[in-house]
């Protein structure tokens, strides 16, 4: 698939993303600064500011000099000021990225195992009744969009049932410490996980289940059976190994599902990442932060697809020499 | 290769399937004003009055029929995904189909740009671009359209060095063809249902990030859409109204990307032998 990726595509991917964060304000008819900061921001600036602004933007300088001094800004780490948090954009990011990386790295593990181990039981089933439960369950599951899941766990289990929290990641001002603050976490994050998980389990299982019906017909599994290896160990020895290996290029795909999908996730069961901050800031129209949010979104999959690469090639030797 | 792909395509149960809930769903949309006595946008005079024979899904905090917002929009779904998805097509049609006829530099060109945006996750420029334009439905099926095409284009390039490799086309070299008659006769013609089928999971894809963006409040206000709606209803879950007002588009929703996604199978089954069993 997309394994030997070179480094230049990621390169030309952050730069498409930087440019396009870059000249949408600018295009924007009328004052840049209106468009970077929005009206409701500059309604409240003094002449002073304005000033000040325009010449940390470079806004009275031609377009490429304004373009270095954005990367430059970048590098610094200095993303904007938050008209709404009235905070600079990263450490308002800061507060709420740990609770999206949080829900997205369990949710790619839990994803990835779960995928794996029902991939392999069902290609070993293939054509029987318990393989075609699943393979149907996964199409079914796949089609669904991943705000309406949520929002139907949330009725039947939040609204209906009362098991699970409405919103947030804590029970505030409960001064819960150790053992009961961890299960205070898992409670709060057991919906939105399970959500995530549900709804992209899928194509794990389904690359899996895939690889593994064509494994099984390969000869080094007959040889397996033939030295008298036990079903479970050609099950998962043999074939379940060599099927590995699509699914770590997979990973990274659906990590970028996993981040967008949590966007959405976060922002129905109000769980404070970075989907419940894009929400916030897609309303009060608070323009930084609303690109620190999709900068980092996109820099966070971008970097995760790039290390997968690394360790594909770890794990599958064949793609270096085969260069 | 010369395949009755409409016979194929109604043989199987899959196909078969997502062609009645397509149909059905077009229906519903070119009928929603007979369909429904009242107007999506109009105050009715009730407000969260539940399901009864005046309003079939009950009304809104601000009084709207929902059963008429329903019906609604499906048109803006599906007006919103054929023609992203149409765009797209034409679009992935002419890079990657040029490029796969050129080569040389400019298909690497191409392929390189696709590359690159292909690891962008599709949700983030969609956003992004969303927030800024505040998009009108035109704007909307632009940029998904924008967005949608490298990986149609990718498609499009691999069936055309497929093609352009085949007996037929070889043949018709042998004897003297030149690249215009190749095109028009072999190439344009086999190329067909591969459009269609990149153009149904489009379809598909754009209905998706449609609802997507409107559920986050970008878009234009006016225009009535299932995702519009589940936000709206969705700040209302501690009164009982969303049985029948974030429901209904919720399931709507899953519905058209169900059917569309059914038709993609079943059309990827009928152009892939090596699937069909």
């Amino acid at each position: 698939m997309l394994r030997d990726r070179p480094f230049a595509t990621y390169v030309l991917a952050v730069f498409v993303i930087l440019s396009l964060n870059f000249i949408l304000p600018r295009l924007m008819p009328g004052d840049p600064l209106l468009a970077i900061y929005g009206e409701e921001a500059l309604l409240a600036m003094s002449p002073e500011l304005k000033e000040e602004l325009v010449r940390r933007f470079s806004l009275d300088r031609p377009l490429s000099a304004q373009f270095l001094a954005y990367l430059a800004a970048l590098f610094r780490g200095d993303l904007g000021h938050s008209y709404y948090f009235n905070a600079p954009v990263s450490r308002v990011l800061l507060g709420f990225l740990p609770w999206t990386l949080l829900l997205t790295g369990l949710a790619l593990c839990l994803c990835a195992a779960l995928g794996v181990v029902l991939g392999i039981e069902s290609g070993a089933r293939r054509g029987r009744p318990q393989d075609a439960v699943l393979l149907s369950a996964a199409l079914f599951l796949g089609g669904f969009p991943d705000f309406f899941a949520g929002t139907l766990l949330l009725l039947f289990f939040g609204v209906t049932l009362g098991v699970a929290p409405l919103a947030g990641a804590l029970t505030p001002y409960a001064g819960k410490a150790g053992l009961s603050l961890v299960l205070d976490v898992l409670h709060h994050l057991t919906l939105p996980l399970l959500t995530l998980v549900v709804v992209r389990v899928g194509p794990f299982y389904l690359l899996t289940r895939n690889t593994m019906v064509t494994t099984l017909g390969e000869a080094f599994i007959l040889t397996a059976r033939a030295k008298g290896c036990p079903d479970r160990t050609v099950r998962y020895r043999h074939a379940g190994r060599h099927s590995l290996l699509p699914v770590v290029t997979a990973a990274g795909l659906q990590y970028a599902h996993l981040i967008t999908g949590a966007l959405f996730v976060e922002m129905v069961f109000s769980y404070p990442g970075m989907g419940t901050l894009l929400y916030r800031a897609l309303l009060t129209r608070d323009y930084p932060l609303i690109q620190g949010i999709l900068l980092t979104a996109a820099l966070a999959v971008l970097t995760v697809n790039f290390l997968l690469e690394l360790v594909y090639v770890k794990v599958d030797p064949r793609v270096v020499r085969a260069r | 290769m010369h395949v009755d792909y409409w016979a194929h395509l109604k043989q199987s149960n899959a196909g078969r399937a997502g062609l009645i809930l397509v149909c059905l769903l077009v229906g519903v949309a070119v009928l929603a004003p007979v369909l429904s006595p009242w107007n999506p946008g109009a105050y009715t005079g009730a407000i969260f009055s539940p399901p009864g024979r005046e309003h079939w899904l009950g009304t809104n905090d601000v009084g709207q029929d929902v059963w008429a917002q329903l019906l609604f929009g499906a048109r803006t779904s599906l007006a919103v995904g054929c023609g992203a998805a149409l765009l797209a097509t034409l679009l992935s049609a002419l890079i990657g189909g040029t490029a796969g006829l050129l080569g040389g530099l400019y298909d690497r060109f191409w392929m390189r740009a696709v590359d690159a945006l292909l690891v962008i996750p599709p949700v983030i420029p969609a956003i992004l671009v969303g927030a800024y334009l505040r998009p009108s439905l035109a704007v909307t099926v632009a940029l998904l359209a924008a967005i949608l095409w490298p990986g149609e284009a990718r498609v499009v390039r691999a069936q055309i060095l497929s093609l352009k490799e085949r007996a037929p086309v070889a043949a018709a070299r042998t004897f003297g063809a030149g690249w215009g008659h190749i095109l028009v006769r072999h190439l344009i013609p086999e190329l067909g249902p591969v459009l269609v089928a990149v153009f149904v999971q489009g379809v598909r894809r754009a209905v998706f990030l449609e609802a997507g963006l409107s559920f986050l409040g970008i878009g234009d206000p006016a225009v009535v859409s299932w995702g519009r709606m589940m936000q709206h209803a969705l700040r209302f879950t501690y009164l009982d109204v969303w049985k029948w007002w974030l429901l209904p588009p919720g399931l709507a929703l899953s519905l058209t990307l169900g059917a569309f996604a059914l038709l993609g199978f079943a059309l990827e089954t009928v152009f892939h032998p090596r699937l069909r069993r």
